[in-house]
């Protein structure tokens, strides 16, 4: 159902967060033209830039991100050998419109939430997910 | 000469790839352009893809940024795909400018939602043909849909898609009142889903169409169903069981969007299809001409086979 790659899925790239894609460093990009998988040693090496570590009021825990990586993995039917980190976008897990919508409804479901639309339009990371679900998990128990 | 296009399986090279030189690949089967009403869909099954230097020919056609997206994909499955798919892009429309454009050659720009659209260079002596295309894939095709001068959108699903949440949930949260009740009428749960499947790429397809997208349409701001229509055929019979696939606004109930059309097919035995197409408003009976559609199968630089009126495509409505 999805469109083609990273530049134009079913939902259409959103030009506002073109920027915001290229700052991310994931390691699932860097293959050869024979289609090698580099692998990583996930979960314990996470290239995350490090400046990141200081914004405590905004990044989500690591069991929040591993929970929602898994969530993701299920609904996409990745192999367990598939690296999906906080850095991974959903558009390059291959996530067409109707995978979004469900990753949405199992994130709720899971993290008993409530996600708006306009802010589902706005993750295209896992991390992303994770940093919404915990300001919405915070802002239910406050 | 468009006799053999239509009826006949035309293998091109398929044995000679290996020998042939990196850098002159095989020439693609040229194709008319469609006629104002006509949607032409040309598909690829990447599992029919079994030669390996075929893939490095499709890569040679990306421009940089386009292969460095395909690398960015998670895993060789998803960067085939999507390397297949710029390569169906880039071949599909290359056929339509009477061999004065390569693959290579093409240009690409978005809308301001992010739809693809072509960049045409100046040329001195050759308009080049207006194109309008679309793309939608699954993991086990891709389909690329060309128009003349209207838009056009596209979107394929595969008939066993199973979905994690609920139907009527999914419905709900998603889809108009009118659709949900549509769903509800469906007593057997299989029914449901493949319902919810066709009114999914239906909607999809609409959007594209539109230019907007999933995010830029809301799917719950709109109503796609079938329309009883009066129709009269040629022979001044009227057709008062034909039906036909209609839009509104939820907010307007009964105005149609008569600026669209649409058809809805099997596609391949595997995958259900839906087309948006805009009307023509030069055609004089826009209002009851339905949509054409003319269908290849493809492997780019392989084979290319139309397969309008076979088996492969199926139970059309429009």
């Amino acid at each position: 159902m999805a469109s083609i790659s990273g530049t134009a899925i079913a939902t259409f790239a959103r030009p506002q967060f073109a920027a915001r894609a290229q700052v991310v460093k994931g390691f699932s990009g860097l293959k050869s033209v024979s289609f090698s998988i580099q692998r990583n040693g996930f979960p314990s090496v996470r290239l995350q830039p490090a400046p990141r570590r200081f914004q405590v009021s905004c990044a989500a825990k690591p069991e929040t991100v591993q929970k929602v990586c898994e969530i993701v993995k299920k609904q996409l039917a990745l192999s367990d050998d598939t690296p999906v980190t906080g850095e991974s976008k959903f558009s390059a897990l291959g996530a067409d419109s109707l995978d979004t919508v469900e990753i949405v409804m199992g994130l709720e479901e899971a993290f008993e939430i409530s996600v708006e639309e306009e802010s589902a339009q706005s993750i295209t990371t896992v991390q992303d997910a994770a940093d919404l679900i915990e300001k919405l998990v915070e802002a239910k128990s406050s | 000469m468009s006799w053999l296009l239509r009826r006949n399986m035309l293998p091109l090279h398929s044995n000679s790839l290996a020998r042939r030189p990196l850098a002159s690949p095989p020439p693609l089967l040229p194709a008319p352009l469609p006629s104002p009403r006509e949607t032409h869909l040309w598909y690829v099954v990447p599992d029919q893809l079994k030669d390996a230097s075929l893939l490095n020919q499709y890569m040679d056609l990306l421009s940089p940024c386009e292969r460095q997206s395909v690398l960015r994909m998670n895993g060789e499955r998803l960067q085939k795909g999507a390397l297949l798919a710029r390569a169906l892009v880039r071949t599909t429309l290359a056929r339509y400018t009477d061999c004065r454009v390569s693959p290579k050659s093409f240009k690409f720009r978005k809308n301001r939602f992010g739809k693809p659209e072509v960049e045409w260079n100046k040329y001195d002596l050759w308009a080049p043909p207006p194109l309008q295309f679309n793309i939608s894939h699954t993991s086990t095709m891709i389909a690329c849909g060309v128009a003349l001068d209207l838009p056009i959108g596209v979107d394929i699903e595969e008939k066993q898609r199973k979905t994690r949440n609920n139907i009527l949930s999914l419905a709900r949260r998603y889809f108009s009142p009118v659709e949900v009740a549509y769903l509800r009428t469906l007593a057997d749960l299989e029914s449901q889903r493949h319902e919810f499947i066709r009114l999914w790429t239906l909607k999809e397809a609409y959007v594209k169409a539109l230019g907007r997208g999933f995010s830029g349409a809301p799917f719950k701001d709109f109503t796609i169903r079938l329309e009883a229509s009066n129709s009269k055929q040629v022979t001044g019979e009227s057709k008062s069981d034909a039906s036909r696939i209609v839009v509104e606004a939820v907010d307007h109930p009964g105005i149609l969007m008569n600026r669209w059309h649409f058809a809805l097919f099997e596609l391949n035995n595997s995958h259900y299809a839906a087309v948006c197409m805009e009307r023509d408003v030069k055609d004089p009976d826009r209002e009851n001409n339905s949509l054409k559609l003319e269908v290849w199968r493809t492997l780019p630089f392989v084979e290319d086979e139309c397969v309008t009126e076979t088996a492969a495509v199926k139970n059309i409505i429009r």
